[in-house]
């Protein structure tokens, strides 16, 4: 075996979205045999190199070669013929149909023009003992469990010749055991040729799996590395190192804060990802939640909202308190939301600008009288609003589903501020918003804090914890492990609480019970 | 709807099979999941009107039965074909008019009463009802694949514009003078005095379709289509012309259809099978496909065919009136669907009792129907 012929090579690859340099000649070997870990925060353009691997996207400029040739137009077709394949977090399977018709999904092979189910099972069983899983081939893919479906995803990218495999955060949703037999198929797979290459966010795991490690930031490739010669440290300041105070607002004095507004007494969520979490806001500061994904961090929000059952524990919202919070009631108490999906739990995609902010608005008795809407007054109140958040286009009927991210984005923000608040619940704010509306996100939630609102923010995007926050909580496992205040407030420092030790520690993930 | 839900739930979680251990409970899931409860439904149909009305089983009325059903079952199986994709088509009875009035104009010109041309009659009939068959498919699957427009509204538009030109073609009237062979033998003859020439007319279709959907590619692909549009796309399927070529299929099994009804009302008729479109689905869903898409079978099709015409037909020897019958078969839709729910959660139990099967070394249990675990593979190099 030529074993120093990388399966794929990326060449001083650029890719342009409109005014973004979304890859700024960023180059990448993947070696057979090889766990080459990418890491970058969101936004540093590691889906985009995914894309561009997998032929989705062109680059604008620079080569990419598979097994050594160059490929001139590369393409998904291209890909899947060599070999390079991805499993991604939303799989890509038919429910309804069964493992084995998933798996040859296109590729069936024929026998006398038809069908070969028996050559289909035979080369499935091989398969699927080479990931270890346990389910019948005639399951129904959508009748498994999760994690099962991420094997069979795995197996429906590792049926044809060793090439890349490219796999997304893929203990992102998964047990510690799952994890566990991830990791063997991951080793396996490196043992029979394939070049991984594997993208997370743990730290623990490029211990336990990488060989190399490349660290982009903003387009970029910061640097690759042997994972055996660099400190998590080291990763951590390639990862982030930028001036990120820029973007931010002001913080606010501790001297001059208010009353607590919000409070949670040990709630634990019926789901079992909240379990005893205690946690409060006082008027006129930002808290952070911050943790790693399935941390629970979310799951506190969608607690708050009603979303999710609590099984104990109080909330206490000024002078309500439940131990069962509904959103009506909760919205009453004077509480304002941003769910963490826009898409699916907030926006109505086919109605205008206007009519998504006045949505709360219009169910309130401010704008009406026995079920009529006063028409003008509503529709001045939206272009106000709209004018105080600088939605883009400025116009009230815009249908909200063309809008950018970041524009939809402030409609949801405009619509919580449709009605006086004391507590905003804020999960997951600026996913997929440019730098600009984030910055004016931003600095609205802090104006709110100014004006005495107690503000809570769930977040995945550290820099925008640290930045943001007065007071930080730290989540892992479903429990608070970490409370930062003012100056604590440090990358390393809640990165090192999220993996529930120490930055530096390998087995930080053991630590459940806290 | 909460009161048609208790049943259901019975059916999902059979309480006494608690007792006789997980073996039983497991087999019990999985004949539910895999077999449906459309078997057990005509078992239970086929006994309780006979306990009724012996008659139900005598030869006579069962050839009556298989005669009715062969044509709900073809326009269910192209209705079916279309549900797997995603889609359906409520123009199949626009297709079945039209097609029944083109026909037996082309027919009654070429036979023109003399007997020597009864077959040329025959096959030009034939031929100009599967080409309008395919016209209409093509009409629905144009619309469907190319120019997006959802399913719903197409095959609407098109069942209005093909009920127009049928009206336009017949002027409204029924188009007789039909030969004498078609009228009787494609018709209501028998082979043997008992089996009717119409079922083995179309036992070729059947045959083609379930090779179609279970041992061909493009079969699957049209399953992938409806089960998730995306996936099948990723894997390389020709999403578009493979839904054209759908709707031109289901467009043509029915309108052979329509030509085999044509020869059982003896004329080409501007209002034949204004029924079929709800029938169809009815039947369709009944036997396991599904609104959602990626679903339907043609064992279960033909299942669900035999049970309404089988149910309509049990209720006639009932004496029970159209309006009783109606409420019956509207009973009977409402029911499978939520059955087919307790079915979904049947087979996720399925699933998941099968990996702990599974997980056990292969040694250790009667795994049965469980493909056996191989050696593990060789280290590798």
């Amino acid at each position: 075996m030529t074993a120093t012929v990388p399966t794929v090579s990326l060449q001083e690859i650029s890719k342009r979205f409109g005014p973004t340099l979304a890859l700024d000649a960023v180059s990448l070997d993947l070696l057979p045999g090889e766990v080459h870990v990418l890491l970058g925060e969101n936004g540093a353009g590691k889906s985009t190199l995914v894309k561009t691997l997998l032929g989705t996207y062109h680059p604008d400029s620079g080569q990419i070669l598979i097994r050594g040739r160059e490929v001139a137009h590369h393409n998904p077709g291209v890909a899947r013929d060599e070999g390079i394949n991805v499993v991604l977090q939303d799989f890509s399977l038919a429910p309804t149909l069964s493992v084995l018709d998933n798996l040859f999904l296109g590729r069936q092979p024929l026998r006398r023009r038809l069908i070969d189910t028996a050559a289909m099972r035979e080369a499935a069983e091989r398969t699927r003992e080479l990931v270890g899983g346990t389910f019948s081939l005639n399951a129904e893919v959508g009748a498994l469990p999760r994690s099962e479906q991420q094997l069979v995803e795995i197996m429906k990218a590792v049926m044809g010749k060793p090439g890349a495999l490219i796999l997304d955060e893929p203990t992102a949703a998964l047990s510690e055991k799952e994890a566990e037999r991830l990791f063997g198929i991951v080793d396996r797979l490196v043992h029979q040729g394939w070049a991984i290459l594997y993208i997370t966010h743990r730290m623990a795991e490029i211990r336990r799996l990488g060989t190399r490690v490349t660290v982009m930031r903003d387009g970029r490739r910061t640097g690759t590395h042997l994972v055996s010669a660099v400190t998590d440290d080291e990763l951590v300041r390639e990862m982030i190192g930028r001036d990120i105070t820029a973007v931010y607002p002001h913080k606010a004095d501790p001297r001059h804060l208010g009353p607590t507004v919000l409070r949670l007494t040990d709630v634990s969520s019926a789901n079992g990802k909240v379990r005893d979490v205690s946690l409060h806001v006082r008027s006129g500061e930002i808290v952070g939640i911050a943790g790693l994904v399935g941390a629970g961090k979310g799951d506190v929000a969608r607690v708050l909202s009603g979303l999710e059952h609590t099984t104990s524990g109080e909330v206490e919202v000024l002078e309500y308190r439940t131990s069962r919070p509904q959103i009506r009631k909760m919205l009453a108490a004077g509480v304002g939301f941003m769910p963490e999906d826009r898409k699916r739990e907030s926006l109505a995609l086919q109605l205008t600008t206007a009519d998504n902010i006045n949505l709360e608005a219009s169910s309130s008795k401010a704008h009406g009288r026995f079920g009529f809407l006063h028409r003008g007054q509503l529709r001045e109140a939206a272009i106000s609003m709209i004018r105080r958040l600088d939605v883009r286009p400025a116009d009230p009927q815009q249908e909200v589903g063309l809008l950018s991210g970041g524009n939809q984005q402030k409609v949801v923000l405009g619509r919580a501020l449709t009605r006086p608040r004391k507590v905003f619940v804020v999960a997951e704010p600026t996913a997929g918003v440019d730098v600009g509306s984030r910055q004016q996100i931003y600095e609205e939630l802090r104006r709110l804090c100014d004006d005495g609102v107690g503000v809570l923010v769930v977040s995945s995007d550290l820099e925008e914890i640290v930045g943001l926050s007065d007071r930080v909580y730290v989540m892992h496992s479903g429990a608070v492990c970490a409370e930062l205040v003012g100056d604590e407030i440090s990358d390393e420092a809640v990165i090192a609480a999220a993996f529930g030790h120490g930055a530096d520690e390998p087995t930080a993930r053991v630590q459940e019970a806290v | 709807m909460t009161q048609l839900q208790e049943p259901v739930q019975q059916d999902a979680v059979p309480a006494p099979e608690t007792t006789a251990g997980r073996g039983r409970r497991y087999w019990f899931l999985k004949a539910f999941a895999t077999a449906g409860p459309l078997p057990f439904l005509l078992l239970l149909l086929v006994v309780g009107v006979t306990l009724v009305n012996p008659v139900f089983l005598s030869s006579s009325n069962l050839s009556s039965v298989a005669t009715q059903s062969v044509y709900l079952l073809l326009v269910s199986l192209a209705q079916m074909l279309i549900l797997v994709t995603g889609g359906f088509d409520l123009s199949v009875g626009a297709n079945v008019a039209l097609t029944s009035v083109t026909s037996a104009l082309v027919m009654q010109s070429v036979y023109g009463g003399v007997d020597e041309y009864s077959g040329i009659a025959l096959i030009w009939g034939l031929v100009v009802a599967l080409l309008v068959g395919l016209v209409v498919g093509l009409v629905n699957g144009i619309g469907v694949a190319v120019l997006k427009v959802n399913a719903f509204i197409v095959t609407l538009a098109s069942m209005g514009i093909f009920t127009g030109v049928t009206m336009l073609v017949s002027g409204g009237s029924e188009v007789s003078g039909l030969p004498r062979v078609f009228t009787h033998e494609v018709g209501s003859g028998r082979v043997f005095g008992v089996v009717p020439v119409p079922l083995l007319m179309i036992l070729p279709v059947i045959f083609l379709l379930y090779v179609l959907l279970r041992r061909m590619k493009y079969g699957k692909s049209l399953f992938a289509i409806g089960s998730n549009e995306l996936a099948a796309r990723v894997a390389g399927t020709r999403v578009g012309t493979n839904l054209v070529m759908a709707y031109v299929l289901g467009g043509v099994v029915t309108a052979y259809a329509g030509w085999l009804l044509t020869a059982r009302v003896s004329s080409g008729q501007p209002q034949l099978g204004a029924e079929l479109a709800m029938q169809s689905i009815t039947a369709a869903i009944i036997g396991g496909a599904s609104l959602l898409g990626g679903r339907g079978s043609v064992g279960g099709t033909v299942l669900g065919v035999l049970f309404i015409v089988g149910l309509t037909n049990g209720m006639n020897l009932m004496r029970m009136d159209s309006n009783q019958q109606n409420i019956a078969l509207g009973l009977a839709l409402v029911l499978s669907v939520l059955v087919s729910r307790a079915r979904d959660r049947a087979r996720r139990e399925v699933a998941v009792m099968e990996l702990d099967q599974g997980a056990t070394p292969p040694a250790a249990g009667p795994v049965g129907s469980l493909p056996e675990q191989r050696n593990p593979l060789a280290p590798p190099s």
